[in-house]
Formats: C-alpha cells, structure tokens, sequence
C-alpha cells in the first residue's frame, strides 16, 4: 500500500512540477497559446469532468467495502486495549495467524494513537485511543512474528517510549 | 449601487501591515531554525532531551501556523486596503493582541515547560503526567485566545468595510454574477477572496476560541468538563479552517502583482466566483479528514472527509493554478526573484496538495496518519506554498518598480531555497511511507537514514530564506518605499 501510495503522489508532484517547467519555458508572447480563449475553457472543462470522473472512481473503489468494518461473531478475536501515559495495557498479547482480531480501542487519559507494525517495522493498520470512547480496529495477520505497538497520537513527554508488544503465533 | 474603491490611498508613513510582514519574515527564520534542531537532533547531530525537543517542536508548530497568519492576513490587509477603506488601527490593535499572545506562549512553553503541541489536543494541556503545572496550560492558552481574538477584530473590520463598499458580503463574494452571470462593477478577485477567507476564518476562529476558554474553564474549575471527541472535532475544524487560511490570504498577492509582470489582468469570472464559493463551503466540511481514524465518528462524516478532501483539490487546481499557468503563457512575463517565489508559491501549493489529498483515503489514511507523510504535505504546500507566496511579497514591496530579471545571486537564493523544500518535504513522504511516525524526539537508528539529509536541506531553507530577508530589509524599512504598486 504504502509505495503505491508513494509512487503516485510523486507522479502527481511530477505532474504539476512539469506543466509549471512547460508553461515557464513558453513565457516569450506568441500569437497562439493553448492556455487561452476556447481553448482553455475547453481544457477547464475537462479537468472538471475527468477529475469529477476519477473521484467518483476512487470514492467508490475505496469505500466499498466500508473501510472501519469490524467482523463480528463466533472466530473472532476480541482484544481490549487501554493506553495511558505512557503505557499500553492490552488484555491479551499472543494472537493467532488466519482469524480475524478486533481490538477495543480506548484511553484512561489523554488521546493515544494505537499503532501496530509488523516485525519489518511497517504500519499495518491505526486507530485513535480516546478518553471516554471505544475505536474498533480489525485486523487479520497472515504472518506469524513479533509485532510492535507503537503510539502514534503525541501524548507528552515519554511519547516516543510508549511501546508494546504482540505475539503473532504460527497457527490458527 | 456606488463602490467605493481606494485605488491610491493616502500611506501612512508605517504601514502596519507592511510591519506584520516584516515581523513574520524574521520569525519564520526563527522557526525555520528550530526546524534544522529537531531534524539534527533525530539525525543524531544535536543532543536535545525529549523535554526540550517536544518544547521546540510546540514552539516550531504555533510559531510557523501563527506567523503563516500573521503574513497572510499582512498580505490581505494591505492589498484589500487597495479597494476599501481599511481601519488601520485595528491592525495595530491585532499586532498588539499578538505580541502579547507570543509572549504568554513563548513564556508558558520555554519558562514553564508547557509542551502540548501546538493543536493542544484535549485534554493534554491539563493532563502533563507532571510535566507542566496547570497554571501553565493556561498561560499558554490565554496566549493563544489573545492571538485569536486579535485576528477576529482584523476579519471583523474587514467584514465591515466590505458590506459598507459592496452592499453585503454576497457582493463581495460575486455571487450575482455567479448565479445570473452579470453584476455591475464585477469585484476583483482580491475582493471575493477576501470575503471568503473572512467570513471561514471567523467561523473557524470562533470555533477555536470556544475550545480554548472550555479548556482554560476545565483547569480553573475541576467540575467543567468537556466530551474528548466533540473538542477533536472542534479543535480539527479551527486548525484546518485557520492553516488553510493563511494560503487563501497569501495567494490574494498573486492576484495583484502577477498581473504586473504578464500585463494581463486577474480578472473574477463566473468560474472564478463559483470556484471562491466552493472553496468557502469545503474548506470547513472537510475538517473530519482529520479524524479518519475514529471510528467512532458518524460514517457519513468520514464519507464528507475523505470525498472533500479530494474536491478540494479540484477549484485549486481549475482555477488557480490554471488560471495562473494562463496568464503567464506567452504573456512576455519577465520573472525576476519576487515574481518567480510568487510563481513558485502556487506550484507549491498545488504539489502539496496531491500527497494530502490522497492521505484523506480512509484506507491510506490507516497506514499513513501521523507517519512523517503529514508533516510531508504540508510542510510541501507551506514552505514551497504559502511561506514562498510571503517572501514573493515582501521582495516585491521591498523592491523599485520594473522587472530586472533574475540576477546570479538571485538564482542562487532561489535554488537553495527550492532544492532545500523539495528535498526537505519529498524526505518526509519517503520516511512517511516507511512507516516513521511523527512527533517523535527519539528515532529508531533504522530512521536516521531520513533524518540526516532532512536536516541538510533544512539548512538549504534557511540560508536561501535568510538570503530573501537580507535582500527584502532594507526596502521594508525605508520609509517611502513603494505602497501600491
């Protein structure tokens, strides 16, 4: 996810860097501009549509299925985890391989950002740890390792030492 | 109906917005500096202690979001004073309210400790774990609210003069020529942007200040108490409302010194106003693209998030930024240092929005929330956006009039300050798409491979920006310097 995501913002950096290069090397006056008259009312109007089209294309691939779904019933894994300054205090740490977890997700102080990274050190997946307030997370793992939980919500002054760990066992 | 418009205003002799200018462009140094500390000191360079890194990144924070306002209310003020009657003594009024608000944040941050970041995230400023007293928090707040206050009596008398020259605020915001395609005099754009910024930014300010008196009420007194996620919502509205702002007031000098150099007007068209209007309504629906990762939040709000985020996008990028590219294509435009910043400004601008829109995908957004993409985007359409829109200004109010072109040492300021930015903000979305989290002091040693030409190209930043205030000073300072343009 996280390169895919890379490599098309820096296409679209690209994108935008080039039509500025483009238009700055054609500054000298010139009879004829694209950038002018029907012409450009023309290109406006498709940008207009072709952005309109392509988000409604995002909209769709991106929020069917509905991103936040929590699995509910028998096989699945209930975890609760309650974050405080500067430790996170979760009910159970060894999880197993193939069945989904959902995590129950709150804070007894102040907002914590509950983050769990795979034994590679990528982010799999985030929720926000809020006083008063329960965020569900579900998450399959599909390798079996040592997990790091990681906040990701600045919190104060032990921040960046507030850490835990989750087993991830070999079978389901 | 009769419009009043100031084209040639008497100056006074210290124009307070040219001040406010001046005054920014100093502190955006300053902060630019603390920027190179918490780079150098996660690259290992600069040994800073957790205590004193979190206080230099809460002072980094609300020192760089205020002075992005400060300049770009600077930037409205005195180009708007161009087509009403303008008050100055509410500006001055606004640079004493903010001089003292800096005090008490300053005073609450370095002499007290207080190190809450500067979204103040309910209710870290009264829990500290005991870090801060909560005497502190407040000083620190009643700093903020003075600030705040200060910018609404700015929008406020803006507001004024805008009804009185145009007959109501939907005038000024070219709404009849948006909707029966004709209006006698048709406001210039400098005029429908600044209608929109005042009537979102008092919104989001009024927002903001709600939030702060609660949470000075919740330390003062112990039974107040306020719901977490409802002062999330708040403080998200206030703070994306306001940074937004600050880009929307500093692109009103593209507008009006663009022109110059293409001899091709900005002219406000039906597309123009309709794009303003939108801007006007997303810029304050899209705030839940902050709280993607609360599920608890209402799904349709999160929907409005993610599908805003990216029709944000859409008006900059139609209208702006092509209307920019338009009027500068074979325009016979000879671009010297301020033109070529003010250009730079809205390619900025337009580039960090293409990595922030897409980290408004809820599923992106799992996996890219408060990672260093966030500071990536923004630190993108902020240093290569807004702040170069400033320093485009201040050079070009600094300057005698006629394009000279780009000298050598021009060149050189411009590179450094554009290699720097790039690098700089292009490194946060490699190290945010590598997992890195952000607003951390400590960083894994796997990090530090970000880290350390991070903090080069902070140094590039600094001397190109450091380069543009020599430059801009002394024609700021002299008295008689050219006001209108």
């Amino acid at each position: 996810m996280q390169e895919l995501v890379l490599a098309v913002s820096l296409l679209a950096i690209a994108a935008v860097a080039g039509a500025f290069v483009a238009v700055l090397r054609g500054l000298e006056p010139g009879p004829e501009s694209p950038l002018a008259g029907d012409r450009l009312a023309r290109l406006r109007q498709r940008i207009l549509w072709g952005a309109g089209l392509v988000g409604l294309v995002i909209a769709v691939a991106t929020l069917l299925p509905w991103p936040h779904v929590v699995p509910a019933g028998q096989g699945v894994v209930p975890v609760h985890v309650r974050a405080s300054m500067w430790a996170w205090e979760l009910d159970r740490t060894s999880l197993p391989v193939g069945v989904p977890v959902v995590f129950y997700t709150t804070s007894s102080d102040v907002n914590h950002g509950f983050g769990v990274f795979d034994p590679k050190g990528r982010l799999l997946f985030q929720t926000q740890a809020m006083p008063g307030w329960v965020n569900k997370v579900a998450w399959t793992f599909t390798e079996p390792g040592r997990y790091r939980v990681l906040c990701l919500e600045y919190c104060g002054l032990v921040h960046h030492g507030m850490m835990a760990e989750l087993e991830v066992g070999s079978t389901s | 109906m009769t419009v009043h418009t100031v084209a040639h205003r008497a100056v006074p002799a210290l124009e307070p917005a040219r001040l406010g200018l001046v005054l920014g462009g100093l502190v955006f140094l300053v902060m630019m500096g603390l920027g190179f500390l918490m780079k150098a000191s996660q690259a290992g360079l600069v040994p800073l202690e957790p205590q004193l890194f979190y206080e230099i990144m809460t002072a980094h924070g609300i020192g760089m979001v205020g002075t992005a306002g400060l300049t770009g209310i600077a930037v409205l003020w005195h180009f708007l004073g161009r087509h009403v009657e303008l008050d100055d003594r509410m500006f001055w009024t606004f640079l004493g309210l903010f001089l003292s608000g800096v005090v008490l944040i300053l005073g609450g941050i370095f002499l007290g400790g207080f190190a809450a970041a500067w979204t103040f995230l309910y209710p870290l400023p009264a829990l500290s774990g005991g870090v801060w007293s909560p005497s502190v928090a407040v000083l620190y707040l009643v700093g903020l609210a003075l600030v705040g206050v200060g910018f609404l009596l700015v929008h406020l008398e803006c507001a004024r003069s805008l009804r009185a020259a145009w007959g109501g605020l939907s005038r000024a915001l070219a709404w009849p020529l948006l909707l029966r395609g004709a209006q006698e005099p048709i406001p210039p754009p400098t005029v429908v942007a600044a209608a929109a910024v005042t009537i979102f930014n008092t919104l989001g300010l009024v927002f903001g200040a709600a939030v702060i008196l609660i949470s000075i009420l919740e330390i003062l007194l112990p039974g107040v108490s306020l719901d977490p996620l409802l002062a999330k919502n708040m403080i998200y509205f206030f703070g994306h409302v306001f940074i937004n702002a600050t880009i929307y007031m500093a692109v009103i000098a593209v507008y009006e010194i663009v022109p110059k150099y293409s001899g091709r007007p900005w002219k406000t068209t039906r597309i123009f106003a309709g794009a303003w209007s939108v801007v006007l309504l997303f810029v304050m629906a899209v705030y839940p693209h902050h709280l993607l990762q609360d599920t608890v939040m209402p799904g349709w709000a999160l929907v409005v998030g993610q599908v805003l985020s990216y029709g944000s996008a859409v008006p900059l990028v139609a209208v702006t930024t092509l209307g920019l590219l338009s009027y500068l294509h074979r325009s016979g435009a000879r671009l010297d240092l301020p033109a070529s910043l003010l250009v730079l400004g809205v390619a900025g601008w337009t580039a960090g929005v293409m990595p922030a829109w897409i980290d408004g995908i809820i599923a992106v957004n799992k996996v890219m929330h408060n990672t260093l993409w966030v500071p990536g985007h923004f630190h993108m359409y902020l240093i290569l956006g807004q702040v170069a829109m400033v320093w485009g200004t201040l050079l070009w109010l600094a300057r005698g009039r006629g394009s000279s072109g780009l000298a050598r040492t021009d060149r050189l300021l411009l590179s450094l300050y554009l290699v720097g930015g790039a690098g700089l903000t292009l490194g946060f979305l490699v190290a945010g798409a590598s997992s890195v989290p952000r607003r951390w002091a400590v960083h894994d040693p796997a990090w530090i491979v970000h880290d350390l030409p991070g903090a080069l190209f902070a140094l590039l930043i600094l001397a190109g920006a450091c380069g543009f205030f020599v430059k801009a000073l002394p024609g700021m300072l002299a008295a008689g310097g050219e006001r209108t343009g």
